[in-house]
């Protein structure tokens, strides 16, 4: 693993254009990875613990956006509109 | 609150946007409304009240999921076997 890295750094110091391609190549995983987790953690969808966590999804108060980009939606105007039981 | 519901459900045309499903499939909304219109009978008969607000629950499932579902899980219940849990 450190050979590997001595081997890297040698060739960056050699051909120095190489280092926009790490960054890209990184920013693109990190990007990948920190959605990934997103997904895992905070998608409504899933439950990790069924026993205490049933049905998260039903934790989401009604004007709460969990998409990325809404379109065409107005998030604060939505009123809770089911009765209560 | 209960003539508030009633007047919901005079002037229902179709089941409202619901922030928990945003997305295009919204098969867990049927099966949720499906789920809170008999857990809302459970309820609201337990504790003696009248389950008229229950009937919103049932207009939006009734809006939303496919008949043969819901022929299925009511013969489902009717049998015992419904596997969701109300």
């Amino acid at each position: 693993m450190p050979s590997m890295l001595q081997t890297v750094g040698k060739q960056l110091r050699n051909h120095p254009a190489l280092i926009p391609l790490f960054i890209f190549i990184g920013g693109g995983a990190t990007m990948s990875v920190l959605y990934l987790g997103r997904l895992a953690l905070k998608n409504p969808d899933v439950s990790w613990d069924r026993k205490n966590n049933p049905e998260p999804w039903n934790k989401l108060e009604p004007t709460q956006q969990y998409k990325l980009f809404a379109i065409n939606m107005d998030y604060s105007k939505l009123k809770k509109d089911r009765p209560d039981f | 609150m209960s003539d508030q519901i009633e007047e919901k459900l005079k002037n229902y045309r179709t089941a409202p946007f619901d922030a928990r499903f945003p997305n295009t499939n919204q098969t867990r909304n049927c099966f949720q409304n499906y789920l809170d219109f008999h857990r809302c009978n459970k309820a609201l008969s337990a504790k003696d009240q009248d389950t008229a607000p229950c009937q919103w629950y049932q207009r939006v499932y009734k809006s939303l999921c496919p008949i043969s579902w819901v022929q299925k899980w009511d013969d489902q219940l009717e049998a015992g076997n419904f596997p969701g849990k109300i």
